[in-house]
C-alpha cells in the first residue's frame, strides 16, 4: 500500500542514488528485471507499448487533426470547443487527452506550450516528446525568454506579435494549431497533413513550408 | 515544495538542443532503446493504489544533483525504484543485488497476460483519464476578475510555481472542479475549481522584454485571492 510518506521516499532516493547500476540502460534492465521476477509485467507487454508508439501514437495523429481543421471549418470550432471530444471522432482520445485545450496561431498571436514543474504532454496525439521539451534549458526559458527561445529554433516573431506560453501544469493539455500555409488551397488534407512538423502543435515552429517544397 | 523540479524562469541552463534529430522522420519515437523500455514500464505497471500526484512528487523528491543529471525517462526509473519499494512490492536490498530474493517471489499468483499492440492502442485509448467533477460550491471568481496568486508554498507536492508566486492576474476561463493535487499527494481526494490564469509576463519578470507577451497557468481555487489592492501600472 501506498504510505504517501514523503520523508521515507526522499531517504529512499539518497540510497539508490548510490546503489543503483551506473549507466540508464543498465538501471533500467535491473528495474525490468525485479519486475518480471515478481510477476508484476512481462517484456511481451512492454514491447507491445513500444510497437504502439512507435508505429501508431505520435505527431502524424496530431498532423491529422491539424489539416483536417483547415479543411473543415465544423471540426476546426468542434476542436477548438472541445479538443478531447473533436479528437475522440478520429480515434486520437487517449493518454493524456482527456482535457485538451487546442489553440489557435492567427497572424497576431503566437502560442507556445511547456510544463515548467515536470514535463507534461498530450502523449495519444503527439507521441513521445522530443528531449529538448523535457530538457532543464526548455522549461526554464521558456516561460521567461520566450522570443529567446522561439530564435534558437529559427522562429522569429515580430514586436507586434502577441506570444501566449501554456505553462501545463494542472491536467489540461494543450495543442497549437498553426497557421495554414499560404498557397496551400490546392492541397488535400493529406498533402496538408505532411506540411505539419510536431514543433509546430508545440509551438516552437510556426510558418510552415510552402507548396513548392512539398515533397511529393 | 521549492524543489529543483520547479524550473520556469530560473537561469544559467543554457542552450537548446534543437539540432536533436527528429525521430519521427526515421520513423522511430525513442532516442534510446532502455527509453523505449521504460516507456513500456511505465505503460505496464504502475504500484497500485498510486495516482499520479503522489508519483509526480515521489519524482521531485529525487536528490537534486540525479534530477538535474539524469536524462528525462531515467528519472522515471528511479521514481518507478522508489514507489515500488514503497509499496512493499520489492526492497532495496533486491535492488542491490539485482534479483529477487527467492522468498519474496510469489510463484502462486499467475503474471499478467503478454499484450499486442492491439490491446496497448485500446488501453491507450481507455488512458484519457478525466480529473474533474460536479461539486457543491460555486466557483469563487468569475473570468476577468483580478486574482493574486499566494506568496508561499508548503513542503509537499504544489503545482503553483514560484515564479508566479504573489503575482496578479486575470481570470481567463474556468475548466470546473479538478482533482486538487496538493491534497490528492497526501493520499486524499477532493476536487477544486480550477482556472486559466493570465499574467502579463511584466508583472512576473523584471527583465521582460516585450509587452504582449502573457504567460498562462491552470491554478487551484486555493492557489488564488481576490485582488483588492491597487495595482502598481507601469
Amino acid at each position: 500500500m501506498v504510505e504517501f510518506n514523503a520523508k521515507k521516499v526522499a531517504e529512499l532516493h539518497q540510497h539508490l542514488h548510490s546503489h543503483l547500476p551506473s549507466e540508464p540502460a543498465l538501471r533500467v534492465k535491473a528495474l525490468e528485471t525485479l519486475l518480471v521476477e515478481k510477476g508484476l509485467i512481462n517484456t511481451e507487454s512492454i514491447d507491445a507499448w513500444v510497437e504502439a508508439y512507435t508505429e501508431d501514437i505520435g505527431p502524424k495523429r496530431g498532423a491529422h487533426i491539424v489539416a483536417k481543421a483547415w479543411c473543415d471549418k465544423e471540426f476546426r470550432q468542434r476542436l477548438v470547443l472541445d479538443g478531447s471530444s473533436a479528437i475522440d471522432e478520429l480515434g486520437y482520445l487517449g493518454n493524456a487527452t482527456g482535457h485538451l485545450k487546442v489553440i489557435e496561431n492567427t497572424a497576431s498571436v503566437h502560442n507556445l506550450v511547456v510544463c515548467t514543474l515536470c514535463s507534461c504532454y498530450p502523449f495519444s496525439i503527439l507521441g513521445i516528446a522530443p528531449a529538448w521539451y523535457k530538457a532543464a534549458a526548455y522549461r526554464s526559458r521558456a516561460v521567461r525568454d520566450p522570443r529567446g527561445v522561439l530564435a534558437e529554433f529559427g522562429v522569429q516573431i515580430s514586436d507586434d506579435v502577441e506570444v501566449r506560453i501554456w505553462d501545463s501544469t494542472a491536467e489540461l493539455r494543450y495543442m497549437v494549431l498553426p497557421q495554414r500555409p499560404n498557397d496551400s488551397e490546392a492541397l488535400s488534407e493529406h498533402e496538408l497533413a505532411a506540411l505539419v512538423t510536431r514543433n509546430s502543435m508545440i509551438g516552437t515552429d510556426r510558418d510552415l513550408v510552402k507548396i513548392d517544397k512539398v515533397k511529393v | 515544495m521549492d524543489g529543483i523540479h520547479d524550473l520556469g524562469g530560473k537561469q544559467g541552463y543554457g542552450a537548446i538542443d534543437v539540432d536533436e534529430a527528429d525521430l519521427y522522420e526515421r520513423g522511430e519515437a525513442f532516442n534510446h532503446d532502455w527509453e523505449a523500455r521504460q516507456w513500456g514500464i511505465s505503460s505496464c505497471a504502475r504500484t497500485p493504489n498510486i495516482n499520479i500526484d503522489w508519483w509526480r512528487h515521489c519524482r521531485e523528491l529525487i536528490t537534486p544533483i540525479d534530477y538535474l543529471g539524469r536524462p528525462y525517462f531515467d528519472s522515471w526509473v528511479q521514481t518507478d525504484f522508489a514507489t515500488f519499494i514503497d509499496g512493499g512490492f520489492f526492497t532495496l536490498d533486491e535492488v542491490c543485488l539485482g534479483y529477487s530474493a527467492l522468498d519474496s517471489l510469489h510463484l502462486d499468483e499467475l503474471p499478467p497476460k503478454p499484450i499486442t499492440k492491439a490491446d496497448a492502442l485500446q488501453a491507450d485509448r481507455q488512458n484519457a483519464y478525466r480529473f474533474d467533477a460536479e461539486i457543491n460550491q460555486l466557483p469563487l471568481f468569475s473570468i476577468g476578475d483580478l486574482v493574486i496568486t499566494n506568496q508561499h508554498g508548503h513542503s509537499g507536492h504544489t503545482r503553483l510555481p514560484q515564479y508566479a508566486r504573489n503575482r496578479i492576474g486575470k481570470i481567463h476561463a474556468l475548466n470546473g472542479a479538478h482533482v486538487f493535487p496538493d491534497l490528492s499527494a497526501q493520499g486524499t481526494e477532493s476536487h477544486q475549481h480550477l482556472y486559466s490564469v493570465v499574467f502579463e509576463t511584466g508583472e512576473l519578470w523584471s527583465d521582460s522584454t516585450n509587452i504582449h507577451d502573457k504567460v498562462f497557468l491552470d491554478l487551484w481555487e486555493t492557489y488564488l485571492s481576490i485582488n483588492d489592492l491597487p495595482k502598481n501600472e507601469p
